[in-house]
């Protein structure tokens, strides 16, 4: 980030701790992001990255710690409240509306801003908008279950993105992409910030994709954060490399 | 040019004006009943098959709708033509205020909770019987001075084309898209923005309004309301009408109603069997065809009309 202007803080969680029964999924973990940047969540399977997604979107609400976007206190915000107050996802598993046409996927996004603003037939076409940013305009009639797998992806970025949030949280874009796909995915994202100046928290099991594309990358491994920082200094980091490779205290990786 | 989505439901509409010039009475009463049901299941399908949650109290809120317009009209004078209006905002009332309590719970919760409702409304209308004379039945007024079957196919008619229309309306408005969303996946329409305990809420109120309106009717039809009205007997009717017709299709429960009434008529002769064979018809449906009735008539016209998919 450029230091010209101090950047604004967009949404900060500080001790967040979220236990089911006895196995503690997220503990105590302290994360910021600014405005305008893309920051990477990265991890082993397990190490609660999905958690502190449903966290910080009010699926769950913290057994401890505080969590506040955009200066407003989330921690027991309803789901569709955070995403009303600027915060959409994206879903590990894809979650389309199946039995719903694309056009009307996306229509839904833009329907929680309540209903006053604009028309009817400005709210159908802004769908259209976000569908054809996606790539998905020729697809407008066709059901979300007759969709690949990367279209549904790009159709649930659209359905978020219908939503005007300012935080954009991807949950693992790439899962399940082949290589030629992963890079359409990149490009995508890529497109999404520069077009919709949107700021993005993004999950991804895979280091490498995501290492270019981030300012910033948090590293969580069995519920703590082991390490924050920029791309190059978190993948030299040994206790990031034991996390993945699963080395023990020699760190002979 | 007009488009099939207009001209069809035009046409039935045109062929429903003319069964009072050549049905007997018995076949008229017959179909004055389908329209009833039509009423009754295509409200149904509104919350069960357009938001998923299948209640067990549509034919208790005709009940309430029944009863209050019929007990209004026997121990205040109210016209029956207000009443069913007071009947129909009483269930909407209660809709209301039993949605905002079992709602949230959804799934199963909500039907074992609309069950046990539906139950105790039939329970306090069969034992208050110095008000409601249980199961002797309440003998409340007609809503023409003088009876005449025609007038009351007309009218319910034209009512049952406007719930309806009202349904149409709805399910092709952005509210219908919201029950839909809902339908889809409660998570990620709640994550996309949409308070879904409150459009669950709207749904099934919306829903008991219809059904108390519809009860008030049919009461008013019959002259005598009596506990069955709110029955689950009446209400496993209802479900098997959708089930059988297409849930979550517009026009499913139309044809369900029509089918089944109509059926029922040729069946009566094994007594309340009939139910017990709609359920056993509407358990397989919902197996080998979850679309219903609607749903085998709408691929045979794809295949045949073979359309762009």
């Amino acid at each position: 980030m450029d230091a010209k202007r101090s950047p604004q803080l967009l949404i900060e969680g500080k001790g967040l701790t979220k236990s089911f029964g006895g196995l503690v999924a997220v503990r105590d973990v302290d994360f910021h992001i600014f405005e305008g940047e893309i920051v990477g969540l990265i991890g082993p399977n397990g190490a609660g990255k999905t958690t502190l997604f449903n966290l910080v979107t009010g699926v769950f609400h913290p057994d401890k710690g505080t969590l506040v976007f955009d200066g407003h206190d989330i921690r027991s915000r309803k789901p569709f409240e955070i995403c009303r107050m600027g915060i959409a996802r994206t879903f590990q598993i894809v979650r389309p509306f199946l039995k719903m046409t694309c056009l009307e996927n996306t229509w839904v996004g833009t329907l929680g801003r309540g209903q006053g603003e604009g028309s009817r037939e400005d709210r159908k076409e802004e769908a259209r908008s976000l569908l054809r940013l996606v790539g998905l305009e020729r697809r407008e009639r066709a059901l979300a279950s007759q969709l690949t797998l990367i279209e549904k992806k790009r159709l649930e970025m659209a359905r978020a993105l219908a939503t005007k949030p300012r935080l954009l949280l991807l949950d693992e874009v790439l899962a399940g992409l082949n290589p030629s796909e992963i890079l359409q995915a990149l490009d995508l994202i890529e497109m999404i910030r520069t077009k919709v100046k949107v700021t993005i928290f993004w999950i991804e099991h895979v280091m490498g994709a995501i290492m270019k594309a981030c300012d910033r990358i948090i590293v969580l491994d069995q519920g703590r954060k082991i390490k924050e920082g920029p791309p190059e200094e978190v993948v030299s980091d040994r206790k990031v490399i034991e996390a993945y490779l699963g080395e023990s205290e020699t760190g002979e990786a | 040019m007009f488009s099939k989505r207009i001209t069809i439901p035009i046409l039935f509409l045109l062929l429903a004006l003319f069964p009072p010039f050549f049905l007997s009475q018995y076949w008229l009463h017959v179909m004055i009943i389908s329209l009833f049901y039509v009423m009754m299941a295509s409200s149904w399908n509104l919350i069960a098959g357009f938001t998923g949650q299948v209640s067990f109290a549509h034919a208790a809120f005709a009940g309430v709708g029944a009863y209050v317009s019929g007990m209004l009209a026997v121990r205040t004078g109210l016209p029956p033509w207000l009443g069913v209006w007071v009947g129909s905002a009483a269930a909407a009332l209660l809709g209301l205020g039993l949605g905002y309590l079992c709602i949230r719970m959804g799934g199963i919760y909500l039907s074992l909770t609309t069950l046990g409702f539906s139950e105790i409304l039939r329970i306090i209308i069969t034992n208050e019987d110095q008000w409601t004379r249980g199961t002797m039945g309440l003998q409340i007024p007609g809503l023409f001075s003088e009876y005449s079957k025609v007038s009351y196919y007309y009218l319910f008619l034209v009512l049952t084309v406007l719930i309806l229309v009202l349904i149409y309306w709805i399910i092709h408005s952005e509210m219908g898209l919201t029950f839909r969303a809902v339908l889809n996946d409660e998570l990620a329409a709640s994550s996309s923005g949409i308070n879904t305990i409150r459009v669950r809420i709207v749904a099934f109120t919306v829903s008991s309004a219809m059904a108390g309106l519809a009860g008030g009717l049919y009461g008013h039809y019959l002259m005598l309301i009596t506990p069955d009205i709110p029955s689950l007997g009446q209400m496993f009717l209802v479900l098997a009408m959708a089930v059988i017709g297409g849930m979550g299709s517009f026009a499913g429960p139309i044809i369900g109603s029509f089918v089944l009434e109509i059926l029922s008529e040729y069946i009566r002769v094994y007594g309340e069997y009939h139910v017990l064979l709609f359920g056993l018809v509407a358990l397989g449906m919902a197996r080998f065809a979850p679309e219903g009735l609607m749903g085998i008539l709408d691929k045979r016209l794809r295949v045949g009309w073979s359309e762009t998919p």
